[in-house]
């Protein structure tokens, strides 16, 4: 293990809010994996790098991962839960875990960042269903709803169109959508609401709902493989 | 259940959207094809990273990577 690369690399960017300016790398791995990952710099450690010094117990590497991923899985945790002290209490806790698990943690399943998300998106939907701020959470989602009945696009202010590489392409296929796909995939997604709650929430019925994850989540695995051809 | 459908039920059941009735069919159709069904399942997990990815990053408390480290520390040594 290079362990002193892993500590000594300091062409590695913080990836603060609103600091990243990463270039998207679609890639498919040998064992048929897509992925959309932002792209490094040169000579900085890759995640799967940075995971196997985790498992090795070199605590800088989970420094490093941090500083690469801390914006991102806030963001999802904030969807999830809606309050900013809780989701930092949740963050340092999911960092924690993936100290402790990067055991269980195997390259030949899937890339870091995919079981990061998917342990992050896992515990916060835990924390939102055994927390009493359920229901506040609903009704503030309803607001959202309300007000921004598409909730992954938002108003073009100058921030929003200094995207990311990533977030923007990733942004455009899913923009793409009709707005009631969007909905019910987020609901799925950032709510880990069942189609029957789906169905519930917006009145719709099941089969409708079914339809329209089958569709959108399609689309956007299409989307994610079409860029994938471009790059 | 023939492979494009459960192509289909593998983009929902990577979010954790499939009813309890639907996993159980989903599972068998899982067994039968195999290593081709693992490999289609991993595949969607990209979706996942997507949708993270597609977020604008939240800033957090530098505090929170300083208490992080501690705790990491802490428990390291013996």
């Amino acid at each position: 293990m290079r362990q002193s690369k892993l500590i000594s690399s300091p062409r590695r960017k913080p990836s603060g809010a609103g600091k990243a300016r990463k270039r998207v790398r679609v890639t498919k791995t040998g064992a048929r994996q897509f992925s959309v990952t932002p792209q490094l710099e040169p000579g900085a450690p890759s995640d799967l790098e940075l995971m196997k010094a985790i498992q090795s117990e070199n605590p800088e590497a989970l420094a490093q991962l941090y500083d690469r991923y801390n914006g991102i899985l806030k963001a999802l945790i904030l969807r999830v839960i809606h309050n900013e002290a809780e989701a930092d209490d949740l963050l340092q806790e999911i960092f924690m875990e993936i100290w402790n698990q990067a055991k269980n943690f195997s390259s030949q399943k899937g890339k870091p960042l995919g079981w990061m998300v998917t342990l992050a998106r896992r515990r916060a939907i835990d924390g939102l269903r055994k927390k009493q701020a359920y229901a506040r959470a609903e009704e503030r989602l309803q607001n959202e709803t309300e007000q921004q009945p598409d909730a992954w696009v938002h108003n073009s202010t100058e921030e929003e169109i200094v995207l990311s590489d990533t977030r923007s392409l990733i942004r455009n296929v899913i923009s793409g959508l009709p707005p009631a796909q969007q909905q019910a995939i987020d609901l799925a997604f950032f709510r880990g609401m069942s189609q029957r709650e789906i169905a519930a929430k917006t009145n719709t019925p099941l089969g409708t709902v079914k339809t329209r994850l089958e569709l959108g989540l399609k689309k956007i695995y299409d989307g994610l493989k079409e860029l994938r051809g471009e790059l | 259940m023939n492979f494009k459908e459960f192509q289909n039920q593998s983009r929902l059941y990577v979010i954790g959207a499939l009813e309890a009735e639907e996993l159980e069919e989903f599972e068998k159709a899982r067994k039968k094809f195999g290593q081709k069904a693992e490999d289609y399942i991993g595949e969607c997990y990209g979706l996942h990273e997507a949708f993270a990815l597609s977020l604008r990053p939240a800033k957090s408390s530098a505090a929170i990577k300083d208490r992080l480290m501690s705790m990491v520390r802490a428990r390291k040594e013996p």
